[in-house]
């Protein structure tokens, strides 16, 4: 199955799956069509109110609602946890409200992936679709507080402000300090604020084989990044940009200490009176590495 | 003999503020002795404003407070928009563009990399939130420079070249004084090598000594980098020493025009003579 054919589900097989209202799952759809026909580009939509409180992933989560049909296989990480709290929360309410959904952990089998923070690290493959909760959309809100003006910027293409953010960055830091929600151009023409993804995600975005959709609950905004298509990190001709280097004092690359990965995203666990752990962030990556030992 | 054909020709540039009505531009003028339409009531800021710029000169434009001065230089530097008449303006390259017709995209590229604008309050003319680099930074970067070094190393040349220390790149302009952040100014405005530059009031309010250096920076930098200039000010004294040509402004209409000499020497019209009378 393909995103494709997931947006193409027949109105009338709508009935009593997916929570939405037909309305509001065509509102969705139209939404989507035109954010992935204008990559990059925010489209405003009639956010719904949702059983959970906006800010807790309304936007991603009424995406998925739209466009899941029974045939689906869902995988909602937050973080690259699918067992923390807010994943569970919202993997048990869209399968309430979608009889016959199936889940999955595993990143390989899920044909959408509902996200937090994080993209996977295994390579994404076409049938595949990404979906992700989005608290501030528009990267332009760190130099701009009026939405109107903002508007505008984007239509002229006009991002010297944030530009002139990265400048005042490599001055104070000699390196651009952004850590997530890395401003990167999609297409070559919208700036995108990629949600609060790490650095390590940005470059999985570029001309990925799977649509990414971005949903912003609150501020009532949709967003895509197409498959096969440019993104590009905002830098510097002479200051590239760079991803997490997870280094130790002597350069070498720190490794997972349960897979020993030393090409994902980890984290830093403190230890009393030992140097840190470090940890695959994507667990599932980490389980899959290991061969699944627990069968999950 | 080479022919030259000026940077700017202006014909006929009217702004009204308000609705309008048939006879605006008539009731109102130096020979009515006001700018608002007793018919209807809207301002008319200018009406009926030519002259041209010549490649490297700078004009004198002078009148009282509210006779439209600002007016003039904010529809030449598309800030505003004109509701009548024609501003022909030549690029470097020679392509010419009406600036009363131009749609927004192009305003955009002429602002950002043919213009540059000096404000009489410096909160019009610097972005406060970033440091004076930044500044100068943000113009290098709308006219598409993308190399760090590229942009630091033009910042630091316009500092020294404004006679701002090269210490300060990293300052707030909060922190400066009044005459650096004119000359931060200047800095920033000169980023993009404008091909025409508009200064307004400029020194108004700043200390003699102070406003000495800002204007001779100013002719300083006419002679070396040749960027044509329309200088706005209610001061006699300003024209004297910038400009070549000046036109005099009254109730939004050009009362005067010439040789900046030939004004102070021999004023024609009345309003021009009690001026000159007045500074003497
Ligand atoms: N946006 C506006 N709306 C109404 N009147 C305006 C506006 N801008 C300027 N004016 C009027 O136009 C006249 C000329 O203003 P201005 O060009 O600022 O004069 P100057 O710079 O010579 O002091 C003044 O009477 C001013 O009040
Ligand atoms: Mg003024
Ligand atoms: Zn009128």
């Amino acid at each position: 199955m393909s995103p494709a054919s997931s947006l193409q589900r027949p109105a009338s097989s709508c009935d009593r799956f997916g929570f939405l209202d037909d309305f509001a799952v065509r509102e969705m759809r139209r939404g989507m069509l035109k954010a992935l026909a204008i990559p990059g580009y925010q489209v405003p939509y009639a956010s719904r109110e949702m059983p959970i409180a906006r800010g807790f992933g309304t936007g991603g989560m009424q995406l998925t609602l739209a466009l899941a049909v029974p045939q689906d296989r869902l995988k909602v990480i937050d973080q690259g946890a699918d067992d923390s709290v807010n994943a569970v929360n919202l993997r048990r309410f869209i399968t309430a409200s979608c009889p016959g959904l199936a889940t999955t952990t595993r990143t390989a089998e899920a044909t959408l992936i509902q996200t937090r923070h994080r993209v996977p690290e295994r390579q994404l493959a076409p049938g595949q679709m990404m979906i992700y909760q989005v608290p501030y959309p528009d990267p332009l809100q760190i130099v701009e507080p009026s939405e109107a003006k903002r508007r505008r910027c984007h239509a002229h293409g006009d991002y010297a402000r944030l530009w002139v953010k990265l400048y005042e960055d490599v001055v104070r830091f000699r390196e651009v300090s952004i850590s997530n929600r890395y401003p990167a151009r999609v297409a070559g023409r919208y700036i995108i604020d990629p949600s609060p993804i790490p650095r390590w995600d940005l470059p999985k975005l570029h001309c990925s084989p799977v649509a990414h959709l971005f949903g912003a609950g609150r501020e009532k905004k949709l967003y895509a990044v197409p498959p096969f298509t440019e993104v590009v990190p905002l830098a510097f001709d002479d200051i590239p940009f760079a991803v997490e280097g997870f280094r130790a004092t002597d350069c070498s690359r720190h490794a997972c200490a349960t897979c020993g990965a030393t090409d994902t995203f980890l984290d830093e666990i403190p230890q009393v009176g030992a140097p840190p752990r470090w940890l695959c962030n994507d667990q599932d990556r980490c389980a899959e590495r290991q061969g699944y030992p627990d069968g999950a | 003999m080479v022919h030259e054909t000026p940077v700017l020709s202006v014909a006929g540039l009217t702004r009204i503020h308000g609705r309008g009505c048939a006879d605006c531009v008539r009731l109102t003028g130096d020979a009515a002795g006001r700018n608002v339409c007793p018919s209807c009531g809207s301002v008319v800021a200018v009406a009926d404003i030519s002259f041209d710029l010549w490649p490297g000169e700078i004009l004198g434009v002078m009148g009282e407070s509210g006779s439209g001065k600002s007016s003039v230089v904010k529809l030449l530097h598309l800030d505003d928009r004109a509701s009548a008449g024609s501003a022909w303006f030549r690029e470097g390259d020679g392509r010419r563009h009406d600036l009363v017709a131009v749609d927004e995209a192009e305003a955009r590229r002429l602002r950002d990399t043919r213009f540059g604008m000096v404000f009489q309050n410096p909160h019009l003319g610097l972005n406060f939130g970033v440091s004076a680099g930044g500044n100068i930074a943000e113009r290098l970067l709308c006219g598409g420079e993308r190399r760090f070094q590229t942009i630091r190393e033009t910042a630091l040349g316009l500092l020294d070249r404004t006679e701002v220390p090269r210490a300060r790149i990293d300052h707030q302009p909060g922190q400066f004084s009044g005459g650096m952040q004119q000359r931060l100014q200047i800095a920033r405005a000169l980023a993009p090598k404008p091909e025409l530059l508009f200064l307004d009031e400029v020194t108004t309010g700043l200390d003699l000594s102070v406003q000495a250096r800002i204007l001779d920076l100013i002719l300083e930098i006419q002679r070396e980098l040749g960027v044509a200039m329309i200088v706005v000010t209610h001061d006699l004294g300003v024209v004297r020493l910038l400009a070549g040509r000046t036109i005099v402004l009254r109730h939004g209409r050009v009362v005067e025009a010439g040789l900046t000499d030939q004004i102070l020497e021999d004023p024609q019209h009345p309003y021009t003579q009690q001026l000159v009378m007045s500074a003497l």
